[in-house]
């Protein structure tokens, strides 16, 4: 008789902390996407949230009301039911069962954020040191590279809505490549050779980090990605070509 | 009707029964010094790893304190990096595995009714090499250029000596080699005693679930700590030797360094969270009234979860593009089921009962409503596609304490507040008990939920300042307000031990209505444990002693399945 009022209970508490946290803004904190790959983290992250939330409301409620319907009211002593087969099945299969959707959705994304393009639209080599990045726009030998001074760091132009492939290689220790608004980062490191194509959807200046503790300085190894419209790009990589930038002191 | 048995097998336990008790020869200093008594280490341990706790809290005071506003506040960088470098390193090394250790020397003979540990020599050895390794570790301080500043992985190439050339690193590995070996000898101590030294009576399933955790995180010791001795002493030869395992110009391999310490550092995650799920287990029955519920499911549980957190260790290295997710991710996610399995173990202990709620049971609750949190978030972390938004973000960081801080600090002081009767035949006392379970349950709230929001905006952990555009400002204030808090709630702790330890209420042998063997004997327990044990019918013995015609007629699970969980 017990189980089914507080199960209701949860439900509908579960059920009202969903709905208002949907309320406040489906993002439950996470930076807005800047760019295809990110969209499509923000579409698992979202469904993610909800569900883990869900399920810790129904068994924070549990607890909750074991807390308040159990009170010591008398010196009675209370069933000393042991075990009971049936819950104890219910309460391991449903959970194997979430995890195997979430597992289903989480590897489809996955896939989608890590699939490569056979022809990128541009090529960037990402060098990591202590403590800043170095562009090299491969085929037109534009190098931005960051002086080390200062907390702004380089910046990286990379044009809208077309694909960009970054090779991310580091000369010392290892760097984590981190642009918050991409919802994604990937790490750099000896020995190591990873590429992660970005497609950037929304113009604008977005902060990226050092995001791999990297010793003295790995707080201020910091960087900028500059998205511009694809004829800003072509520009920009003309008016570059065959020069070498230092930059980012200041800040 | 208190049945009287004979102790244990005299003859096995004392070797030499014309002398006084081995374990305690001397008297004062030198007493506590020379002892092999199982409970004089066991409190050596917890006082030492708690001393450990204060000064790694310190250490997070000053990490949350520079985080206040932008710029520089107390340290520069290089401090700074040392400083949280050590904080993790002192609480994952020094403070809660060997406080896990502590209890179980105390209770795990206690629990099962036994004289002693197996090896009594080997575990006073265990615990020399835990106090020296500790110090070793902060003895970096006194060095010139300070301790070591790899944070508390220490990933290599980071690690190597070109990099990070100061002696304190070295002094790091070192201690990592003292402590971790002395853990394997107290993990070999657990298994054996567990294994050999039970009363008559005493079955593998009648064990308290609070031994049962401590076997089996005694045998992940014995799988994870190995690796991590080994993958040090292979640093300290990169560093000392010119070796080159780690060092890619050398042919070496930094993505190694990141297997072998991961193999050791997710079990170690278990290592640090199974003993304090003991803990709350022994709480939940007790103030509810009631047996365990699902005891055996709870056992198989616990295995499921050691066995799985060895095969999960990459998810750490979901960012590296060195390891293939699929797998990892997929085992990650299981662990979460044996998890969610023991919440309704807990829940369906306290269901139906008779709740009452002194501080431990408040510090029980509370882990379970704060652990939760850190399961979950962890969940989401299992899917490699959210963890490359969150790996080393601020995210992470609140994801572990609410797991190690929400998760087995919390327990841990549930534990305290429980046994300390035992320890001490004192009770500690409830309204500076209330007081600080109050101050810390709102302090690491404060401390550690923002912090999630901060690492999905964009602010990597291990960062020693942020930028005023950052706009991390509020959060962060929000979050060193919030460990001032936490960090007080210390005092009430302290000012009620010591004012508990003279005058606190005398405790009795069993204070709360125990269910358990240690509550069947006098607070202390004399050195040889116990004058009479009751006998062992069921797995809570000392229940069965006051209410004997239901332990006759339904010896616990074994009694038929109700619809009424």
């Amino acid at each position: 008789m017990r189980p089914r009022p507080s199960a209701r209970l949860g439900l509908v508490v579960a059920g009202g902390l969903v709905a208002t946290l949907a309320g406040c803004g489906s993002s439950f904190g996470i930076a807005d996407p800047a760019s295809e790959q990110a969209d499509d983290v923000f579409g698992l992250w979202s469904p993610a949230v909800i569900a883990a939330l869900a399920v810790g409301a129904f068994v924070w409620a549990l607890i909750v009301w074991s807390v308040i319907r159990y009170r010591r009211r008398s010196d009675a002593l209370p069933t000393q039911v042991a075990e009971n087969i049936p819950i104890e099945i219910a309460y391991t299969v449903v959970p194997i069962l979430i995890v195997v959707v979430l597992f289903a959705l989480g590897t489809a994304t996955q896939r989608q954020i890590t699939e490569k393009v056979a022809d990128p639209d541009a090529t960037v080599l990402v060098e990591g040191f202590q403590w800043s990045w170095r562009f090299t726009y491969e085929g037109s030998d534009v190098i931005v590279s960051g002086d080390g001074a200062g907390t702004n760091g380089p910046e990286l132009v990379l044009p809208v809505d077309q694909t960009t492939r970054l090779k991310l290689v580091s000369v010392d220790v290892i760097h984590s490549f981190w642009v918050p608004r991409f919802l994604s980062k990937r790490d750099l490191i000896p020995g190591v050779d990873n590429e992660v194509d970005v497609t950037p959807n929304e113009l604008g200046t977005h902060q990226g980090r050092c995001a791999e503790f990297c010793g003295l300085d790995h707080w201020r190894m910091n960087f900028r990605v500059r998205v511009v419209s694809a004829a800003d790009f072509d520009t920009w990589l003309a008016e570059n070509a065959d020069t070498t930038t230092e930059e980012g002191g200041g800040g | 009707m208190t049945a009287t048995v004979d102790p244990p097998d005299t003859t096995v336990l004392d070797d030499e029964p014309s002398r006084p008790p081995a374990s305690m020869r001397a008297r004062g200093l030198l007493g506590w010094v020379t002892s092999t008594d199982h409970k004089v280490i066991g409190l050596a341990y917890i006082i030492t790893a708690f001393g450990f706790f204060l000064f790694g809290g310190a250490l997070a005071e000053v990490v949350r304190v520079e985080l206040y506003s932008p710029g520089t506040q107390v340290v520069e960088p290089g401090t700074y990096n040392q400083v949280f470098t050590m904080h993790g390193s002192v609480m994952m090394y020094l403070f809660i595995v060997p406080m896990a250790f502590g209890l179980a020397n105390y209770l795990v003979p206690i629990q099962i009714g036994a004289k002693e540990m197996a090896f009594p020599r080997l575990n006073a050895l265990g615990y020399w090499l835990f106090l020296f390794g500790g110090l070793t570790m902060v003895s970096g301080f006194l060095t010139a250029d300070g301790p070591a500043a790899f944070g508390w992985t220490g990933y290599a190439p980071l690690s190597e000596a070109i990099r990070n050339p100061a002696i304190g690193n070295d002094l790091w590995l070192l201690a990592i080699v003292l402590t971790g070996t002395g853990t394997i000898l107290a993990a070999v101590n657990v298994v054996a005693t567990t294994l050999a030294m039970r009363a008559p009576g005493m079955s593998m399933f009648r064990m308290p679930i609070f031994t049962w955790n401590m076997l089996v995180t005694s045998v992940l010791v014995l799988i994870a700590f190995p690796i991590l001795t080994s993958a040090s002493v292979m640093m300290l030869a990169d560093r000392l030797l010119d070796a080159q395992v780690f060092n890619v110009e050398g042919g070496g391999e930094p993505v190694l360094w990141q297997h072998l310490f991961w193999f050791f550092g997710h079990p170690e995650v278990y290592i640090a969270a199974l003993p304090f799920f003991g803990i709350v287990t022994e709480i939940f029955p007790v103030f509810s009234r009631r047996p365990v519920f699902g005891y055996r499911g709870l056992v198989l549980a616990t295995f499921t979860i050691a066995s799985l957190s060895v095969g999960v260790w990459a998810h750490h290295m979901f960012t590296t593009g060195a390891v293939e997710v699929g797998y990892f991710s997929a085992l990650s996610l299981l662990i979460a089921v044996p998890t969610g399995v023991k919440f309704f173990n807990w829940i369906g202990t306290m269901w139906g009962g008779q709740l009452t709620f002194p501080t431990p049971m408040l510090f029980a609750v509370a882990f379970l409503i704060l652990f939760l949190l850190g399961g979950l978030t962890g969940v989401l972390q299992a899917l490699p596609a959210l963890d490359a938004q969150v790996h080393d973000s601020y995210f992470i960081v609140a994801h572990m304490h609410y797991v190690l801080f929400g998760g087995s600090a919390f327990a841990l002081f549930g534990g305290i507040y429980y046994w300390f009767p035992k320890f001490t035949g004192r009770m500690l006392h409830e309204g500076w008990g209330k007081a600080h379970f109050a101050m810390m349950f709102v302090g690491f709230n404060l401390t550690f939920l923002v912090q999630h929001v901060l690492g999905l905006q964009g602010m990597p952990r291990r960062v020693a300042d942020y930028l005023p555009e950052d706009g991390f400002t509020t959060l962060n204030r929000v979050s060193t307000i919030g460990a001032l808090l936490l960090g007080a709630s210390v005092l009430p702790f302290l000012w009620n031990v010591v004012r508990s330890l003279r005058r606190g209420e005398p405790a009795g042998n069993d204070p709360w209505g125990g269910q358990t063997l240690e509550w069947a004997t006098t607070s202390p327990p004399p050195p040889w444990n116990f004058d009479e044990l009751p006998p062992i019918r069921s797995n809570r013995p000392v229940w069965d002693l006051r209410h004997p015609p239901e332990a006759r007629r339904d010896p616990v699970g074994t009694g038929p399945a109700s619809k009424d969980p």
